[in-house]
């Protein structure tokens, strides 16, 4: 589903037009990516060196999850900015559930001290199903929070911006209420292991979650009817519904995914700082919706794809492990970096206008 | 038209990434030239800190850029804006620039705890400066303030004030204290030297009522003003930051609280960090005291640490180095008073 229609792609053979067809192709962003990879390396050769690469693939897999389960939100022509809270509340939630031990002067003041935690830990604590289960756990809870965005949005009509901004402020306020604002430690190696450990000395467990998600992601969107009726209610939902695509059902599924989604990039954030951090991803709106704008999803819904969304999260986390790289003021990388969010958007509009006046020409046999 | 623009946006685009890329840090470049002292050019220090909210961090982090630079050594500046994750990514990100040490005001006690092991697993020696980890796992130099001691000191001239006035008045006095973010071993200490010296006049106080602040002015208003609200009475303020002293004013200025010691409606008024601005309060009699922490000796020895371990080749050095503090008062200010370091970077600019 590139911008410019496949017909239009194969006709085109001189250098200018292959030039053109790049532009106006869906892997723009990727061939983007590897440029600008490339254009670096003369001026940071470390970027190329196997820690710095693992690293990055490190801190792409928990974005990437997170922005998959935006795109299916933002393909409804909506947008689930309670993601972040879902992240700090089943952080908490998860890990307060297998925790080995709580400081009672610490902890005694939270709400759940007692009755649920207690100097000895969670009620998982020692337990060998504890990482599994308390995983299982979250990934319920964050697909819970979804359902219930989801139902308001379709239900009551009610704007997405307004529905998961107020979930997003409850949810956080929620997650400080329940551990006092304190975090929560004493995990059980074998989770912090999801965050740096590899399957095999080689596939880290935390692109394995990643991967599959992502994976059903692309299966939903491109193989099943429901992929058709999401992309169909974003792009005209009163056609939709006249053709009769069940556009509830299909709004809630799409956040209950994105809670989902959330959910799991929380396990994997948690479990590489080691802690449940009620906090955590709390400033991490502009890089999940960034990331997927980048790839080309629109705002406007009715387009994108988890493939475009996966180069957008690859562009995002390359770019700031190079601006890292090169030392530069955090002010600068800010600004680096909503500059270029900001050409990208443009680019996506023209590209979207070119492909049309492309379109519209070649039928006219111009 | 609009493949012309299209093709100008591509190179901007590309532009700013390779302007960025160009601007680079002053004191890296600076270093590169040679300093002077005895540190080598070659050697990277990454300095990862939090923000730069408080004259506190802000003085720190110019003492420690400027001096790792001007003894020609390269600093690499990390700034992650109160976000855990961000701070663990950066830090990962300068691990594998093979940097030489780190220098690192933690988010909280547990990132400082996340990320030693990070430093420990690269071999890289780190120094925790000023907000100490919350348990003894991996191996680190942590520079803090006796933060308990400091603050009971500061507290118990401000209850020395609270007697005088219960004598004078026979009216119990309604304490309060700003409590910093729970999660930093600094605001707990605080908080228990608060009431270390409370609880040695339990008779003339009501009971304590606690503003939680998060370590943010906004919070910390937001919360004062209800505390004011339901307890009219509260005359007595001891704030775990001096930072938020403005934020104390404005909200007691309006009920004509925010009064010189010595009238009948002044706030027996504490804090702790020894800022300009509290040195300000000091001299024109607005707080009665505030707890120091000796910026310089903390600065200094961490650099001392951190120079001494990349210099000895010492990957994993594990030490707590201990700032006393002090209380600056009222009582001691003409002693004292140049000993805070608020009032000496005052002095200086």
């Amino acid at each position: 589903m590139g911008v410019l229609p496949k017909k239009t792609q194969t006709k085109k053979k001189n250098p200018k037009q292959i030039v053109q067809s790049m532009f106006l192709s869906e892997y723009f962003i990727f061939y983007l990516t590897v440029i600008c990879f490339v254009c670096v390396i003369p001026f940071v050769p470390k970027i190329i060196t196997r820690s710095n690469l693992l690293n990055v693939m490190s801190n792409l897999w928990p974005l990437l999850v997170v922005a998959v389960g935006q795109t299916f939100v933002l393909l409804l022509g909506g947008i689930d900015l309670s993601q972040v809270s879902i992240i700090g509340v089943t952080s908490v939630i998860g890990t307060v559930l297998m925790s080995d031990s709580f400081n009672e002067g610490i902890f005694s003041k939270t709400p759940l001290w007692g009755w649920l935690i207690g100097p000895d830990g969670g009620p998982l604590a020692g337990s060998s199903m504890a990482i599994p289960i308390c995983i299982l756990v979250m990934l319920l809870v964050g697909t819970l929070i979804g359902i219930f965005n989801g139902f308001f949005v379709a239900q009551f009509k009610m704007p997405p911006f307004m529905v998961t901004l107020v979930t997003q402020m409850f949810l956080l306020s929620f997650a400080i209420f329940l551990t006092q604002s304190r975090n929560v430690m004493g995990l059980p190696d074998g989770f912090k292991e999801l965050g740096k450990g590899y399957l095999g000395g080689i596939i880290p467990y935390a692109a394995i979650l990643t991967l599959v998600i992502t994976v059903i992601g692309y299966f939903i969107l491109s193989k099943l009817v429901l992929g058709k009726w999401i992309y169909a209610t974003g792009a005209n939902e009163t056609a939709s519904l006249v053709s009769g695509v069940p556009i509830k059902k299909v709004t809630i599924f799409c956040y209950a995914f994105s809670g989902f989604c959330a959910a799991a990039g929380s396990a994997i954030y948690s479990a590489r700082l080691n802690m449940g951090r009620p906090t955590l991803g709390e400033d991490l709106t502009m890089d999940i919706v960034g990331a997927a704008v980048l790839g080309g999803t629109s705002l406007l819904g009715g387009k994108g794809k988890v493939t475009w969304t996966f180069f957008g999260v690859l562009f995002y986390t390359i770019l700031f492990n190079a601006l890292n790289l090169f030392n530069l003021s955090y002010y600068t990388i800010n600004i680096v970096k909503g500059f270029v969010i900001l050409v990208a958007a443009c680019l996506d509009v023209v590209r979207t206008k070119l492909a049309v006046k492309i379109s519209v020409q070649d039928e006219a046999g111009v | 038209m609009k493949r012309l623009l299209s093709i100008l946006l591509v190179a901007t685009m590309m532009m700013t990434m390779l302007i960025g890329c160009a601007d680079k840090k002053e004191s890296s470049d600076d270093s590169s030239d040679g300093g002077g002292g005895g540190g080598s050019k070659d050697l990277t220090i990454a300095f990862s800190f939090e923000d730069l909210e408080t004259e506190f961090w802000v003085a720190a982090h110019e003492i420690i850029t400027e001096t790792l630079t001007e003894e020609g050594y390269k600093v690499i500046e990390l700034n992650c804006q109160g976000d855990a994750n961000k701070q663990f990514e950066q830090v990962n990100d300068a691990l594998t620039q093979e940097i030489d040490g780190i220098i690192m005001i933690p988010v909280d006690g547990d990132t400082a705890v996340t990320v030693t092991a990070s430093a420990n697993e690269a071999d890289v020696p780190i120094v925790i400066f000023n907000r100490p980890p919350t348990s003894d796992d991996g191996n680190n130099i942590t520079v803090v303030c006796d933060n308990a001691t400091t603050a009971e000191a500061t507290v118990d001239h401000m209850v020395e004030q609270a007697q005088a006035k219960f004598d004078e008045t026979g009216k119990k006095l309604t304490p309060c204290i700003l409590v910093g973010d729970l999660g930093d071993p600094n605001a707990i200490e605080r908080k228990n030297g608060f009431y270390a010296a409370i609880e040695k006049k339990p008779d003339i106080f009501n009971d304590v009522i606690e503003v939680p602040t998060e370590w943010d002015a906004a919070t910390a208003l937001a919360n004062l003003q209800s505390a004011v609200q339901a307890n009219p009475d509260i005359d007595f303020i001891f704030s775990s930051s001096d930072f938020l002293f403005p934020t104390i004013q404005s909200v007691v200025e309006p009920l004509g609280k925010w009064q010189k010691i010595g009238d009948p409606n002044h706030i027996i008024l504490g804090g702790l960090d020894g800022d300009a601005t509290a040195g300000k309060l000091i001299d024109e009699g607005y707080v009665d005291g505030t707890g120091v922490q000796d910026l310089f000796y903390e600065t200094d020895a961490a650099l001392k640490a951190i120079v001494e371990a990349v210099e000895n080749g010492d990957t994993q050095p594990d030490e707590v180095l201990t700032d006393p503090g002090f209380a600056l008062t009222q009582s001691n200010l003409e002693e004292k008073r140049m000993d805070m370091w608020g009032n000496a970077v005052g002095a200086e600019e």
